[in-house]
Parts: structure tokens; C-alpha cells; sequence
């Protein structure tokens, strides 16, 4: 009886996993269909956005504390500064927020890799951390994008590669579970590009990317332009970001499905930011100026 | 940024990394003694249900057991986390996983004693709890130390799972630092946190294995 019960607990937590991974997979596998979905569920929302309208500004009233979620390996979204804070332009631009509405901002950082299941667990209240809209629509409930961004492929200055399809079979390094990684998987997009790699290395973390890349074992790293941009300029010379790039995207901050009210408080106030110059000025500030989208 | 500003930042999870440390080390060896005792229960099915606790304990990773304590009760009963959990769900994690090697550790000692002993003890009318405690234990921990300091030092080296549940222990900061500073001096300073901090447990338990050794 008893041995029959452990069996089954141990059959629940297996199936609590396969759960949680399921949702970590799904932004990089779903990508294809959701590309042609997103203008109907965009519209689908609205409609229902007016009617709950009402209801939803409610539960929202008594919030105190807003948790962020972000990866503290992602400068110069979110990083570590020199004296041990987390800080970044997302970050800030959190922190505005939550001047805006008296809310106290908690800054969690997360392993980027179980990213939905703090969300879904209730454990941060968004992801806002450089993150790509494009191909998750349907996987969160999303802020107006306020970054543009591209993917774009770092190599070694002397390594002789200069276009996308000099790259055929090279080792090319991306960070797992990221944006750039799903591009390059997803048959719509440049999954034709990644056949022609020798190997496509999954990475946790960019700085262990460029270590590689520096090395030789890895010849050239697929990744965001600001996280590139940003690594390039603190590592100094010796590399170059090829001309082409893989895509264009945009970010924006996630929030748990059918999270709408704090949503919309949220997009509320970026709104503003945007118009006081907030958002120009931290931009400037992390030296993103270009990229941003919000007006 | 410079040594002594990379030592700062990483001290806050030097603590955290010994708070694991010390906590996992506190509740696990009475509790893996615990299930060492049902895995030597005369009950067949007692002792088959912890036999099984051990075997899935030891037959998986530890960061996935740290996964599953943590989400499981979201995922499992749809219970909201809170930001305290966390801690409290590695502790549990690490022990529950360190208790199932201590056992078997404990096994080992406790079943190497000659039956001769007991029938003395009983002879001498030492009860059975008697008989345990005030003879049997004594020995088997000089007999286990060795294995035991084995499993310590591994602990020391696991701490560095945590990562996996964003817990800001000293590894996580360390990744944290490099990747923000793009620098590897921040491992540098982990390996030789590490190895310091395996050096003192090492030296701590040779001088107990020292002092117990009184027979010889």
C-alpha cells in the first residue's frame, strides 16, 4: 500500500518536471504557428480587454511590491554593477515604474532557463530583462514593445568571416532558451541558415560565449545587438558584428497569461515615461539610444 | 573593478553558501540515521519503502530534486510561492538527497559490528537502546568517519546547485560578476573559496578522527 503511494508521488513529481519543461521548450518549438496566430489572439485580446476592463482595475488596487524577474547575466539590461547592485536599463526603467505607482520594486534574479516556471508559480510578477517578443506571443501576456532589437552574429576580427554564409560549417554558440536560439530553429526563419553550421552550441550564459570564442573552440556567437554591443565594448577590440543580421525583433515586458490589469497599469506608465523623456534618458544612459521604440 | 571589490561582493554569498552548508550538514545526520534505521527495519515493508526512498534519492540529480521541492508545490497542488520558500526549499532538497547517502553510510558502520557485541551487552543487561547508544555508536562512528568526510566535502562543492533555484549564493554571484565585468577573475576566487573552505573540513575532521581514536 504505502510502496504503491511512493510510486505514485514519485510518478507525480516526474510529471511536474515533464510539466515545467514542457513550458520551457514551448517558446523555441511553437514559434512557426504563432507568427501567423499573433494578429488574431492581438485582436481577440482587445475584445475582451474592454469588457473586463472594469473588473480587472481591481485586484490590482492593493498591490504593494512589484518582483521583477530578469536574467543578472544580461548586461546592459540587467547586471551587477560595480558595487554589487543590480542595476541596467531595464531595471531602471522598472524602478520608474514603481515610483510612478508607490510600489516597491523587488529585484529577483532568475536562472533563465526555469524563467516560466517562476512565473507560473507566482514567484515574480514579470519578466523584464531584454525580452523578445517575437515568436513568444502567445506564451505571455505582453507590454507595448519598447526596444527594438536584432539578432546579429559576433565573430573573431581575424577569423575571415564576413557574411552569414561564410559560417557554413563553423561552430556557432548561442545562449540556451533565448531568442537567438529560437530564430535559428525555427524553420520560418533561419533554421536553413543553421543547417549549414558545423554545430550549434547551447551556452547558459554569454560570457562563457565569449570566452570560447576568444579560445577558438567556438568561431562565431549568435546573439541580442545591445548584449553584443555592450560585451564588445567592455572586452575591447578584437571583434565584429557581421553586417547582416538574422532578424528583427522587439521587447517588451512578459507577464503571467491573462495578467492583463497589472498589464495594463504597466504599459499605462511606460506610456508616460516615454512622453517625459525618462525612457530617452536612460536609454542614453546604457547606450541603447537607437534601439528604443517607444514613443 | 578590482580584487578586493570582487572579494566584497562575493563574501554576501560566501555566507549563503555556508548557511547551506551548515544548515544541510545540522539536519541531515540525525535524519539520514533515521532512515538508516528503517532501511535495517525487520519489517519487510518498511524497509523496502526507504530502500526505494534511497535508490530515487541517489538515482537522480540533485538539481533536478532542488527543482521539483521548489515548483512542485505550484505545480503539483497550485500553491503560490513566496519569496521565503526558496531558502527553505534548497535546505530541504540538500537534505533530503545528503540524508539518503548518510544512511547508507550509517549502514555500513552499524552492520559491520560483530553480533558478539550485542550478546554481551545483553548478557551485561544493557537494554537495546542502551546497547546502541552506548556501545554500538560510539564505534560505528569512528568506523565512518572516513566516508562521511567524503560526503562532506562533496556538500561543500554542491552548494553551487542553488543556482538552479536563483538562490544568491557564492557561485551564482560569481557567474553574476563575470558576466557583468566580462572578467573570470570572479572563478579564480571561488576555486580558492572552495578549496579553503574543503581544506578547514578536511583538517576538522582529522583532528575528530584523532581524538576517537582512543583504543588503539
Amino acid at each position: 500500500m504505502k510502496k504503491t503511494l511512493a510510486m505514485l508521488l514519485c510518478g507525480a513529481m516526474t510529471m511536474a518536471l515533464l510539466v515545467g519543461c514542457g513550458n520551457g521548450s514551448a517558446d523555441a518549438t511553437q514559434t512557426a504557428t504563432e507568427e501567423t496566430e499573433a494578429t488574431e489572439t492581438t485582436e481577440v485580446e482587445s475584445e475582451t480587454e474592454t469588457t473586463e476592463e472594469t473588473e480587472a482595475a481591481n485586484p490590482e488596487a492593493d498591490r504593494t511590491t512589484f518582483v521583477v524577474g530578469f536574467d543578472a547575466e544580461y548586461p546592459p539590461y540587467g547586471y551587477m554593477d560595480d558595487n554589487g547592485e543590480y542595476t541596467g536599463f531595464d531595471l531602471e526603467l522598472a524602478q520608474a515604474v514603481c515610483d510612478m505607482e508607490g510600489w516597491e520594486l523587488t529585484k529577483t534574479p532568475i536562472d533563465w532557463d526555469s524563467k516560466d516556471m517562476e512565473l507560473n508559480s507566482g514567484s515574480i510578477d514579470c519578466i523584464w530583462n531584454g525580452f523578445t517578443i517575437n515568436g513568444r506571443e502567445d506564451d505571455y501576456t505582453w507590454s507595448d514593445p519598447y526596444c527594438d532589437n536584432s539578432q546579429v552574429i559576433v565573430v573573431a576580427e581575424d577569423s575571415g568571416i564576413s557574411t552569414l554564409a561564410d559560417l557554413a560549417g563553423k561552430n556557432v554558440g548561442v545562449q540556451t532558451a533565448s531568442a537567438a536560439l529560437s530564430v535559428l530553429s525555427d524553420e520560418e526563419q533561419q533554421k536553413a541558415l543553421a543547417d549549414t553550421f558545423g554545430s550549434l552550441q547551447q551556452f547558459s550564459d554569454y560570457n562563457s560565449a565569449f570566452s570560447e570564442l576568444l579560445a577558438g573552440s567556438l568561431d562565431a556567437i549568435a546573439i541580442d545587438i545591445g548584449v553584443a554591443n555592450y560585451q564588445i565594448s567592455s572586452r575591447g577590440e578584437g571583434y565584429v558584428i557581421l553586417s547582416e543580421t538574422l532578424n528583427s525583433e522587439q521587447y517588451g515586458v512578459g507577464f503571467k497569461l491573462g495578467n492583463e490589469s497589472l498589464r495594463d497599469i504597466v504599459n499605462a506608465d511606460l506610456k508616460k515615461l516615454a512622453e517625459d523623456g525618462t525612457v530617452a534618458e536612460l536609454a542614453e544612459k546604457y547606450g541603447i539610444s537607437d534601439l528604443i521604440c517607444l514613443k | 573593478m578590482d580584487f578586493i571589490t570582487i572579494l566584497q561582493q562575493l563574501s554576501s554569498g560566501m555566507i549563503k553558501t555556508v548557511g547551506i552548508f551548515f544548515w544541510t550538514l545540522a539536519l541531515s545526520l540525525p535524519f539520514g540515521l533515521v532512515i538508516a534505521f528503517g532501511r535495517m527495519s525487520k519489517n519487510k515493508l518498511v524497509s523496502s519503502i526507504f530502500k526505494f526512498y534511497i535508490s530515487v534519492m541517489r538515482g537522480t540529480p540533485l538539481m533536478l530534486q532542488l527543482l521539483v521541492v521548489y515548483f512542485g508545490p505550484y505545480y503539483l497542488f497550485g500553491i503560490k510561492l513566496s519569496q521565503g520558500y526558496r531558502f527553505i526549499a534548497i535546505i530541504i532538497g540538500f537534505v533530503l538527497n545528503y540524508a539518503a547517502y548518510y544512511a547508507e553510510i550509517y549502514r555500513s558502520g552499524i552492520e559491520s559490528m560483530p553480533v558478539g557485541q550485542y550478546e554481551a551487552a545483553t548478557q551485561l543487561g544493557y537494554s537495546k537502546s542502551q546497547t546502541f547508544f552506548k556501545i554500538i555508536l560510539p564505534q560505528v562512528i569512528k568506523r565512518i568517519l572516513p566516508a562521511i568526510t567524503n560526503e562532506v566535502i562533496t556538500l561543500v562543492k554542491d552548494t553551487s546547485l542553488a543556482f538552479s533555484l536563483a538562490y544568491m549564493e557564492m557561485f551564482t554571484i560569481a557567474k553574476q560578476i563575470a558576466a557583468a565585468q566580462t572578467t573570470m577573475i570572479p572563478f579564480v576566487v571561488a576555486a580558492v573559496f572552495y578549496y579553503i573552505f574543503n581544506l578547514i573540513v578536511a583538517f576538522t575532521m582529522e583532528r575528530i578522527e584523532k581524538k576517537m581514536s582512543y583504543y588503539r
